[in-house]
């Protein structure tokens, strides 16, 4: 039986014999706790008649289900619970608090340091010049050690994970996101689009004034005329 | 036109907002009247990013200075304001933090006043108290915004308005 590190004070970051980074800035709960940075979209559609079955099998099928031990991948992402970023189960549909559907986006990475890969692929790269007598080894047998080498690397290396918490209003199609990064926002939509069959649609200053002037019936043009004013007391564009 | 396509046409929207936002908060006592009998104090407090809009080199300022000299100096340079931390107080009470950006208005370091529900006892209490929190401030920011922009789009912004942040821009000089 694998034991828990002394080390660890934070009861659920052991794991399946695994000892997890977790960021807690990342954060657990991270919209919910403390600071937090995040982006806003506009969901394309409305949800289903009988949404909650539908969602509860397909959150279930995107998951986060972390690394495979077959597996050298570098990244692992899926929804877990917002409460408990170790459950990754639903069946109580904890995701539903009427009318929030709300999921933490978890990402898990981990990486071989250059440094460490180099002198391993060196190491290997000497264990064969003796074994088989060379001199120099061709470019893409060095390459394809290096590949082997860095495979077997990354799963020996401890995954590094972070959670961004979604809070989607059904009622009003409002969407908050936890996090501000190009590619995990990326990642994000990506994720949500299979799950849910809706697209997110970012919100930004002009998509806010448009919303809102079209739904007091105003006409929006007036926003595409606006430029910008300098200082000196004209309006660029103007007239 | 794609949506990066159209924020890049448009950037103009949310940069002139976060000046008028600092302009109102200056002249006004930060007081702002959206309606729904809320009473709502806007103070740029804090750090704040300008860009030069032609060069696009950036220029961070701390805050530490109450009167923000060198920012409002920056201003009459023509840059603009691309990232602005905000205190937003509703009602003279419920008092948030944040840092708000022109192109995507997402809120970054975003603070709540303090929740009373505990997350050991009712993680759910906590999550709809949280998440009312946060709703409430995008709704009242969005309310100042949409204020801005119906000024901004009217004939009272031409006649009215734009002389007097002008006039708030060039008096810059003197603090």
């Amino acid at each position: 039986m694998t034991r828990k590190p002394p080390f660890s004070n934070i009861p659920d970051t052991w794991i399946n014999g695994q000892f997890l980074y977790i960021n807690l800035n990342g954060g657990i709960m991270g919209l919910l706790r403390g600071s937090a940075s995040f982006s806003r979209y506009f969901v394309n559609g409305i949800p289903p008649e009988n949404y909650l079955d539908e969602y509860t099998n397909n959150i279930t099928r995107y998951c986060f289900r972390g690394f495979d031990e077959s597996s050298d991948a570098e990244r692992s992402i899926g929804w877990v619970s917002v409460m408990n970023i170790f459950d990754a189960a639903f069946e109580q549909r904890q995701f539903h608090m009427h009318p929030y559907l709300s999921l933490s986006f978890r990402v898990d990475t981990r990486s071989v340091p250059g440094n460490a890969l180099k002198q391993h692929c060196l190491e290997a790269e000497h264990k064969i010049k003796i074994m088989e007598r060379l001199d120099y080894i061709p470019k893409e047998r060095r390459k394809e050690l290096k590949d082997f080498t860095l495979n077997q690397l990354i799963k020996r290396a401890i995954p590094r994970t972070n959670t961004y918490d979604m809070i989607w209003n059904v009622e009003t199609s409002m969407l908050i996101f936890g996090s501000t990064a190009n590619r995990i926002c990326d990642e994000f939509t990506e994720l949500f689009y299979k799950t849910f069959d809706l697209k997110l649609f970012p919100v930004f200053p002009y998509s806010i004034a448009a919303m809102n002037l079209e739904r007091e019936g105003i006409d929006t043009g007036a926003l595409d005329s606006i430029r910008t004013f300098n200082f000196t007391g004209d309006t660029d564009g103007r007239p | 036109m794609d949506v990066l396509e159209k924020i890049e046409k448009t950037e103009a929207i949310g940069k002139d907002f976060l000046i008028w936002l600092w302009f109102r908060s200056e002249t006004r006592n930060g007081i702002l009247d959206i309606g729904d009998d809320l009473h709502v104090d806007i103070l740029i407090d804090g750090k704040m990013t300008l860009e030069n809009d032609e060069t696009r080199d950036t220029v961070t300022y701390s805050g530490n200075n109450p009167l923000m000299k060198e920012a409002r100096l920056a201003l009459l340079e023509n840059k603009k304001i691309t990232k602005s931390a905000i205190k937003l107080i509703i009602n003279e009470d419920d008092e948030y933090t944040f840092r708000l950006d022109s192109t995507w208005m997402n809120f970054r370091l975003f603070k709540t006043p303090r929740v009373i529900q505990d997350f050991k006892d009712d993680p759910e209490g906590l999550f709809y108290e949280k998440a009312g929190l946060i709703e409430k401030a995008i709704t009242i920011m969005d309310s100042v915004f949409m204020y801005f922009i119906r000024l901004r789009i009217s004939p009272e912004w031409e006649r009215d308005e734009l002389p007097a942040l002008i006039t708030w821009i060039k008096s810059g000089k003197n603090i």
